[in-house]
């Protein structure tokens, strides 16, 4: 089997089960459910087939889709080293995933639904890692848009996750039409939207970059990753089921930003790198800060990941596309570990997500628990675990390359250590704090092994020795550049001594300041006026809510009102108006007795006489 | 003595006024269609007379045409009378006004 076909069935797959479960099996869940993860499962082999077939070589498979005129849009695969690297997570991470479901989900009424979504979101995902031009990577960036939508509105009847499957949709719209004015811009200036050719364009003349472009398709980056200044639809779309939190809002979808990046990384001029940057530091800190004001364990996770995407951002706009892959492709591994163990508490507790409501739970679920608190270590950048390596790298890049963003990105993980060690400490050390909490009991098994999976994923994910050679090549070149650069071992020695004093200290305050299984948050006791500002976010979902209310709402009333009473009343009605009057007054001419007709007659008569004669 | 062309004329314009107040005065679908038969005969008494003055046929041979024409409309416009008379019971055309609206 050829790589190609090997990708078909990759692609494929999950689109064929999305179509049965949808048609067949919305009823029948157990089928349903066997269907999808079967499906994964088919992903994942033939995903490795694929990379394994293929070697270190780049496949590139294209053909025409469709054509009008000179305009030819093709559709076509475009697997190298960085698309191998990223199918193999998704792959993976999807797969676990999926097999987590079957547990978490096992009482759901609607369990066909949620599993036509899995897959159709898989479809999608898969699209646009493979993809190798830039419409048909829009093609499947609106169709994960449309199945994060599905899945954070899964729990429809709840307004919570129809409000927050709506504005996960709308505030997605905003950065994609950057994007698609992006897509247009780049084939008018490059003639092609095809990745490896405009890469080779770029290569052969790199004056061919614009600034306009690349900032226009970073608005795509923005909406999706979830970065500043749209970052407020990622804490609300927790309102969906937690393992769809763990597959689409921190391992895949937000990641697949990052992603289309660093795939159209040589588009990218030095400012708009510094942009990305910037954006990406803020949000690191201010997720950061943010995380701090919440009690929903699925929400802090939430701030974290925005934090998380904040420090790929900042990888990619420093100009290191590889490390800011490294970074995604372990904060995956971690964060995914993180929203499953979340989940498996969750459900151990009868759907409680309130940490003040937990405590105790690593006697109640060991390992749940323990494996959770590997994640914690791996996203706070332990020595050793996965997020040491790629943090570490970031740090270094950062350091070697602006220090200031160094300072910013190091703050930035005491703050991550010392909000994940609040929710640990106060969750799962301790007594129960609430009747659920006291009986919980540790998962199924269908939900455990993904957890025990992804724990050893996010120890050893971060080996980039063992990684095996077609993939990853990127994220090694970029660390060969960075290892080669001067004063990097000072540099190396100081980030490790900084960010490993940073972890250190956020996860020891946080232990003696929240304390183990607290039932309150002591921030918000003993500094109520920092905890609610920090509880605020910036009012960034305030003053979005006041722009739409009462600016663009308005605005749209006045176009209404011009709609209606100018272009409906005035133009449309008026002119069907003076034709109904037409009528009217010709009507009144027929008044059906044949003398009226005849009088008619005679004056048509009269009148032609008079034109003939000259007369008139 | 020989009668002028003019008094033809005459006869046929005489005879074309009546029939046209015929059909603008009556109320009689009936009397109406007479009128207009009256009117087609001063038409070809105007012909005949242009013919025979010019000293051709042409006129003659229109002539033929519209006592065929005629003869054919007659056929049909008493059926469609009859046929009136027999859906609405009467042929007064200031009762026939359903046309209105």
């Amino acid at each position: 089997m050829t790589a190609t076909q090997s990708l078909l069935v990759v692609l494929f797959a999950p689109l064929l089960s999305a179509v049965l479960i949808a048609f067949f099996c919305r009823t029948r869940h157990g089928l349903a459910s066997a269907i999808s993860v079967a499906a994964a499962a088919a992903i994942f082999i033939f995903s490795i087939l694929a990379v394994s077939v293929s070697g270190i070589d780049t496949v590139h498979a294209s053909s025409a889709w469709l054509q009008f005129g000179d305009f030819e849009i093709n559709k076509g695969f475009f697997f190298d080293g960085v698309s191998k690297t990223m199918l193999v997570m998704v792959a993976s991470v999807g797969f676990l995933i999926h097999v987590f479901s079957l547990g978490y989900m096992a009482k759901d009424p609607a369990r066909g639904r949620y599993y036509a979504g899995l897959s159709i979101f898989m479809f999608s995902m898969l699209g646009i890692v493979l993809a190798d031009n830039l419409i048909m990577i829009f093609v499947f960036w609106e169709l994960v848009g449309f199945s994060s939508y599905m899945l954070i509105g899964h729990y429809m009847s709840k307004d919570i996750a129809a409000a927050a499957a709506k504005k996960a949709f709308i505030v997605n719209r905003i950065g994609d039409l950057g994007f698609v004015v992006g897509i247009a811009y780049a084939y008018w200036h490059f003639g092609t939207t095809d990745l490896e050719v405009m890469g080779q364009i770029v290569g052969a003349n790199s004056d061919m970059i614009h600034a306009g472009i690349a900032a226009l398709l970073m608005c795509g980056f923005i909406g999706k990753s979830a970065q500043f200044p749209l970052h407020v639809w990622l804490p609300d779309a927790m309102a969906g089921p937690t393992p769809v939190s763990a597959l689409i809002h921190a391992a895949t979808m937000v990641a697949a930003g990052g992603y289309f990046l660093i795939r159209i990384f040589y588009l990218f001029p030095p400012e708009v790198l510094s942009v990305i940057a910037w954006l990406g530091v803020f949000g690191a800190v201010y997720a950061g800060f943010c995380a701090y004001a919440r009690t929903d364990i699925k929400q802090i996770l939430a701030y974290s990941t925005l934090s998380q995407l904040g420090y790929i951002g900042a990888a990619f706009g420093l100009g290191y596309p590889g490390i800011a892959l490294f970074h995604l492709i372990t904060h995956a591994f971690f964060k995914a570990l993180l929203f499953l163990g979340a989940g498996s508490v969750i459900h151990g507790c009868h759907h409680e997500q309130d940490i003040f409501k937990m405590g105790g739970l690593l006697k109640k679920m060991p390992i749940t628990g323990i494996t959770f608190f590997i994640g914690i270590l791996a996203l706070c950048g332990v020595y050793g675990l996965s997020g040491f390596y790629s943090k570490d790298a970031i740090l270094i890049a950062a350091g070697l390359g602006d220090p200031s963003i160094a300072i910013l990105l190091t703050f930035g993980a005491l703050l991550t250590a010392g909000y994940m060690g609040r929710l640990f400490w106060v969750a799962f050390l301790g007594q129960p704090n609430s009747e659920a909490a006291s009986h919980a009991k540790e998962s199924p098994l269908t939900m455990v092994v993904p957890l025990i999976v992804l724990a050893v994923l996010s120890v050893a994910g971060g080996w980039l020795g063992y990684w095996p050679e077609q993939l990853g090549g990127i994220i090694k070149s970029d660390k060969h550049i960075l290892h080669a650069m001067e004063g990097y071992d000072a540099m190396h020695t100081k980030i490790i001594i900084l960010g490993t004093a940073a972890w250190v200290i956020g996860l020891a305050i946080s232990f003696f300041f929240y304390g183990a299984g607290a039932k309150e948050d002591r921030l918000a006791k003993k500094a109520a006026p920092i905890y609610g500002f920090l509880r605020s976010r910036l009012w960034f979902d305030e003053i979005y809510g006041f722009y739409v209310e009462k600016v663009q709402q308005r605005f749209a009333l006045f176009l209404s009102f011009i709609d209606v009473f100018v272009i409906k009343g005035i133009l449309v009605r008026g002119s069907a108006g003076i034709v109904g009057l037409v009528g009217i007054c010709s009507r009144s001419l027929h008044d059906g007795n044949l003398h009226t007709y005849v009088y008619w007659f005679l004056a048509g008569v009269i009148l032609l006489w008079a034109a003939a004669s000259g007369l008139l | 003595m020989t009668v002028g062309l003019n008094a033809f004329i005459l006869l046929a314009g005489l005879l074309f006024a009546i029939g046209m107040l015929g059909v603008i005065l009556r109320k009689n679908t009936l009397v109406i269609y007479m009128s207009l038969e009256l009117m087609l005969n001063a038409v070809i008494i105007a012909l005949v007379a242009f013919s025979r003055y010019n000293g051709t046929m042409d006129g003659n041979l229109f002539v033929f045409f519209i006592i065929t024409v005629a003869a054919a409309e007659v056929a049909l416009g008493l059926a469609i009378i009859v046929a009136l008379f027999r859906l609405r019971q009467t042929v007064m055309v200031d009762q026939l006004t359903s046309l209105s609206r």
